[in-house]
């Protein structure tokens, strides 16, 4: 087990160094130049001297010195400041973090509390008019766009009622209860589109599991159907569960952009857009960084706690 | 005594073609599953028959009839230049179900290949193949579609590729663990044992056993990768305007214009709506009548 | 079998279910082309109240989509005035005193220009021309800036002020190359008076450093701060910056003291009224909307006419008002390339497209035919349509007979196709595009279109890669840089590329024209001859509605107090807190 932990923490340093390249480099490859987006943005202008603002804002060295000097700064936690507004990265990030981790747990725990649940109901009682309600549900959530259904939000209540989300962000140590007015809606939608694809998994791999032999082996050694339920069953058909939670990590430290942007979070998936639309590249490539490793180090854990579900897996 | 999911399969489907078959059991045995399947090829029909279909040209527009409710004349009403909401829904279905069904099965073949690869080969090729996923999903995949899509440019290639491939890496992660779960099985050891070669393995023994989860998954993926145009859209990034697709225009007049208009932004919802739900009801009832085990066979 | 007659009949009830909400769903009054002509009261009359004080106001202003860009003035940038113009003052600004609320002919709705006769000093109390090439400002007396710490003390701002601000505005990397070019030297002759000395007269000499973009007023302490970090604004204005939550929005709050007044039936008062100033920024429209509507925000400066008439209906309370949106529209063709080097092409493209019918049917009569070069409200630089001579009145008529027939004359008897690129978040322009292929088709000419991404679509234009194509909205600003920016060679704005030295020499000229009424006559001539090259295709331009809540007091819908500057128009605004927690909202 340390042997496979040190393994996997050696591996993460490759991992990421690939990354942040692909990143600095790809989005200098976007046409639409930060330095023209800059120079188009005033009033007149008569082919201004493009140098003089490209030395100001340091794109006149070549690509491999930007990339060394960005990497060399980044190791000491420096990622640079934003090509327009001249803010820390680093501040930025700082900022935008717990507003989207908050989104994400929360709407992770929406999911979860509703998935996990009739999930395991709807395998319990497979193919009974419960399970069909379930099923039925859990699909139409899943065809029917996030978005949508915040703009149906947005609009529709303030049309008949006059009545609407709060817009305005307040942290939630500093006023819960503020802040859930805002950010509960989006968390609850954001979760009840991810709890369709959980609710379904579940279902899956409850059936599956179910009928695994030490199912029947403990049911004959006389165990209680629910302790046979969550002792056994459970644990293995976490597996796919658990990866669900790992594959939605880039979104919840990423941030849900079009959720951010209907309801007005000021979250990292918005920071992120507007630094690919800006073109700010310090911006793109630094939440890049911090979403990398976040998402590795979540997956990391994701692999880890395989090896402790499923003790087969352990030993191999 | 435990006879083989293959072997169960060929047993079942013996006289008549594996595939018509199928279909049969499908429609006697899950009737949500056939309509769902029904659904389904109704609109693909209306997709492919669309310039025969559909009353009105896509863009027509005729601005003198903008925001008109449905009528005789059109069933399901203009939208805000004028447009027949019903002839755009037949032309979307065509882009909608082509994205879709193009990108889902690039996913799914690319999630099978390195989620078999990767689980049932372990040491350093699952290594080397987790690590090359696991670099490519540090990036929020719509932050890499936009970024491919200004580099080479909107268009409907581009998307379909990007979103395959973005499923694909995502999803092989399920199969791995599938496979992961199905490696350890009795019968594999067996099979093993007996000196049976790798490919044979895989094919007889692991890809039967993985089965439900990769329809599961391809159907998933089918209404996931249309309702990430239709997000791709309500950014600006999706397939360009004019072509209608389901997802444009939901994100664009209906969502404008919705409350002037509901029929602008029921229509396309609905549709998207009614296809994913078919799809993945379909799907259901398939891995149902595949999944061995529910045959309490191991 | 069943199961097919099932899935039928559920289809079958979904249509049904469709219907039912399309109909019921629907407000009242809205069908078809009759979307009715919205109705704009004058608000003439000041209100008789006492103003109040305190109150926060929300407003969520003409760029509501975008954040703050920069801070600092040095940046040049052009969206400066709109977030520091309520701490950072300049040398002039609008008379507000001269808005129509108050009986004067001004709206204040003008993106960058104010006549003459509505500039009044802002930080200035007189000024003077000494000689034809020197004025010398006087500085009002007692204007301070607050105590800042860390950085500043209370104290008088000066003429030195004056002289620092000007030479950080000209010494920085991104000053746009000529833009003070006019000026030799800006020195403080005392504490209270500032002399300019010019090169030579430059007609926008007002404009550039003075109530244009890039004029404000710092004081010294900032030579070492760094004034891109927003906490380190300070000004002498009525609204300090206290909080900037990045692409949310910006919070300004009352200043400890502030020089100027605002009479209000002929009582002075001290301003700002409100205590608390929040813009806010949203993305997304519906958002946006709906904050509006359950008065989230008090006042939102831009809205589009289908909006605008159904916020009518289903908010009555909130006031409006209708302004001519700041930028023009047109399908700029290069002049550079074939088919577009000929005139005759130009103007059969022009001829081919029925301008009339779009603002009538598309527009619903909410736009305005011809606006380009100038708006209506260049009060003696523009023309009307009616008194331009008859070829520039040809253009905005719908003749395809005659198009044809000049294609054919330029060597296009069977038509010809060509790529036009457009801003694809550009909701206005992507929907005209389905109207204009199909008037161009009529003629046999093929526009294919390319949506871009903003960024590269401003790229193609800033690069001039662009063409032979490019749908064009491009801001008025003010009569004399209209012509420059869009007409002369070499310019970034110049998407026609379009050059002709005989133009650039007049507009040179125009700009050294001291006489107001001279510098009037050349503006129109110029103009109407650029019109008639047809180097782009003249398209309508939509008016916008503005909206405010009742409790809004004191305001009228104005938009700007210099170049987009609408600092001092909301320190003037009071909010009736009776009048809010009646309705409901406090």
């Amino acid at each position: 087990m340390q042997d496979f932990v040190l393994r996997r923490l050696l591996a993460l340093v490759p991992t990421l160094l690939f990354v942040s390249i692909i990143v600095f480099c790809s989005i200098r490859l976007i046409p639409g130049d930060v330095v023209d987006l800059m120079l188009s943005q005033n009033d007149i202008s008569t082919g201004q001297d493009r140098a003089q603002v490209e030395a100001a804002l340091g794109l006149d060295k070549p690509l491999l010195i930007q990339y060394f000097h960005w990497l060399g700064d980044a190791c000491r936690g420096d990622l640079g400041r934003s090509l327009w507004r001249n803010t820390k990265v680093t501040e930025q990030l700082a900022a935008r973090l717990p507003v989207t981790f908050e989104l994400g747990f929360l709407a992770l725990v929406v999911a979860l509390t509703v998935a996990i649940p009739i999930g395991i109901y709807s395998a319990i009682r497979q193919d009974t008019l419960g399970d069909y309600a379930a099923r039925s549900f859990s699909l139409v959530m899943l065809a029917i766009p996030g978005f949508w259904l915040g703009t149906l939000v947005m609009v529709f209540p303030a049309v008949w009622w006059r009545w609407a989300p709060a817009i305005e962000y307040t942290p939630f140590f500093e006023m819960p209860v503020q802040n859930l007015k805002h950010m509960l809606v989006p968390a609850i939608l954001l979760g009840l589109s991810l709890s369709a694809t959980t609710m379904r998994m579940t279902r899956t791999m409850m059936l599956d599991v179910m009928r695994q032999d030490y199912i029947r082996t403990a049911r004959a050694k006389g165990a209680g159907e629910i302790r046979v339920v969550i002792h056994h069953a459970l644990r293995n058909g976490l597996i796919p569960i658990v990866t669900l939670v790992g594959l939605q990590a880039p979104m919840l430290i990423g941030g849900a952009v079009i959720m951010e942007q209907i309801f007005v979070i000021p979250g990292i998936g918005l920071m992120l857009l507007e630094g690919v639309f800006q073109r700010d590249y310090p911006v793109v490539s630094g939440v890049f960084l911090v979403v990398g490793i976040g998402v590795l180090v979540i997956n990391l854990i994701v692999d880890l706690s395989y090896g402790w579900l499923d003790p087969k897996v352990r030993h191999t | 005594m435990s006879t083989t999911a293959s072997e169960h399969i060929a047993r079942t489907f013996s006289s008549r073609g594996p595939l018509v078959d199928l279909i049969v059991r499908v429609f006697r045995e899950k009737p949500l599953g056939a309509a769902g399947g029904t659904i389904c090829v109704a609109f693909l029909f209306c997709g492919i028959f669309a310039n025969l279909l559909a009353p009105h040209g896509a863009n027509d527009t005729n601005v003198l009839n903008r925001l008109a409710p449905p009528s005789v004349e059109y069933p399901m009403g203009t939208d805000h230049v004028g447009r027949d909401v019903l002839s755009r829904i037949l032309f979307g279905a065509q882009l909608s179900m082509v994205v879709g069904f193009a990108a889902a099965a690039l996913a799914t073949l690319v999630s099978v290949v390195l989620g078999v690869l990767s689980g049932y080969l372990k040491g350093w090729p699952d290594m080397i193949i987790q690590r090359i996923v696991d670099a490519w999903m540090t990036f929020p995949g719509l932050v890499l579609l936009i970024v491919v899509i200004s580099i080479v440019g909107p268009g409907l290639p581009q998307i379909i590729i990007i979103l395959g491939l973005q499923y694909g890496i995502a999803g092989s992660r399920i199969v791995r663990g599938a496979v992961i779960s199905v490696r350890e099985h009795m019968y594999i050891h067996a099979a093993q044992s007996i000196g049976a070669g790798t490919r044979h393995i895989l094919i007889r023994h692991v890809l039967p056993n993985i089965m439900p989860v990769v329809i599961v998954l391809f159907t998933t993926r089918v209404g996931a990768v249309i309702l990430a145009e239709a997000g791709l859209s309500f950014l600006g990034l999706g397939v360009p305007p004019p072509q209608p697709t389901w997802g444009g225009m939901l994100a664009g007049s209906g969502r404008d214009y919705m409350y002037v208009g509901p029929w602008l932004a029921l229509a396309p919802g609905l549709c998207l709506a009614v296809v994913v739900f078919a799809v993945n009801i379909f799907g259901d009832a398939l891995r149902d009548l595949l999944d061995p085990r529910m045959r309490g066979l191991r | 079998m069943k199961t097919a007659l099932a899935t039928t009949l559920a289809m079958a009830a979904l249509y049904a279910f469709f219907l039912l909400v399309s109909f019921a769903g629907r407000p009242g009054g809205l069908g078809g082309a009759d979307l009715g002509i919205l109705t704009i009261p004058v608000y003439s009359e000041s209100s008789p109240e006492e103003p109040q004080y305190s109150g926060t106001l929300n407003v969520g202003h003409v760029a509501i989509s975008i954040p703050a860009l920069s801070w600092d003035p040095a940046d040049w940038n052009w969206k400066q005035n709109m977030d520091t113009g309520m701490y950072i003052e300049q040398l002039f600004a609008a008379d507000l005193d001269k808005s129509i609320k108050k009986g004067g002919p001004y709206p204040y709705t003008m993106q960058a220009y104010l006549p003459r006769d509505a500039v009044r000093g802002e930080i200035v109390e007189s000024y003077e021309w000494e000689d034809p090439l020197t004025v010398v400002m006087q500085l009002r007396k007692g204007i301070m800036f607050p105590d800042k710490p860390g950085i500043m003390k209370r104290r008088e701002l000066t003429a030195q002020d004056v002289v620092f601000s000007y030479q950080r505005q000209a010494d920085s990397p991104k000053l746009i190359p000529t833009y003070f070019d006019h000026i030799s030297s800006v020195t403080a002759r005392d504490d209270h008076a500032v002399v300019f000395n010019f090169n030579e007269f430059n007609a926008e000499w007002d404009y550039r450093f003075g109530y244009g973009y890039y004029s404000g007023i710092l004081p010294r302490e900032l030579e070492h701060v760094d004034v891109k970090d927003w906490r380190n604004a300070v000004g002498s204005g009525p609204l300090q910056l206290v909080d900037f939550v990045e692409g949310t929005s910006q919070t300004y709050e009352k200043s400890p003291e502030y020089w100027d007044r605002e009479t209000l039936n002929g009582v002075r008062y001290e301003i700002p009224f409100i205590d608390t100033l929040i813009i806010r920024t949203i993305k997304d429209k519906a958002t946006w909307l709906t904050a509006l509507r359950t008065a989230q925000l008090d006042i939102l400066e831009a809205i589009d006419w289908i909006s605008a008439i159904h916020l009518r209906e289903t908010t009555p309370e909130l006031k409006w008002s209708r302004w001519l949106g700041t930028n023009a529209r047109f399908i700029a063709m290069r002049c550079d390339q074939a088919p577009f080097d000929d005139v005759r092409v130009r103007r059969a493209l022009n001829l081919a497209v029925n301008q009339r019918e779009i603002v009538d049917v598309y527009y619903s009569g909410h736009a305005e035919l011809f606006g380009f070069p100038h708006k209506p409200s260049f009060v003696g630089y523009y023309t009307p349509l009616e008194e331009m001579p008859d070829t520039v009145q040809e253009l905005f008529s719908y003749n395809p007979e005659k198009a044809k027939q000049l294609l054919a004359e330029a060597g296009y008897p069977d038509g010809f196709s060509f790529v036009t690129q457009v801003n694809a978040v550009d909701p206005l322009n992507m929907d005209l595009i389905p109207l204009l292929v199909d008037y161009l088709s009529k003629i046999g000419v093929t526009m294919e279109v390319q949506p871009m991404e903003y960024a590269s679509y401003l790229s193609a234009m800033t690069t001039q890669t662009h063409g032979p194509g490019y749908f064009a909205t491009t801001g008025h600003v003010n009569p004399t840089t209209t012509l420059r920016k869009n007409f002369m060679t070499g310019q970034t704005w110049n998407i026609f590329a379009f050059s002709d030295p005989d133009t650039d020499a007049r507009i040179l000229d125009i700009l050294r024209t001291r006489d107001e009424q001279s510098r009037q006559q050349k503006i129109k001539a110029l103009s109407a001859e650029l019109l008639d090259q047809a180097a782009g295709i003249w398209l309508p331009v939509e008016h916008v509605f503005s909206a405010w809540w009742p409790w809004v007091k004191n305001y009228n819908g104005e938009l700007r107090a210099g170049a987009q500057r609408p600092g001092p128009i909301y320190a003037r605004i009071w909010i009736d807190r009776e009048m809010k927690r009646e309705m409901g909202f406090e």
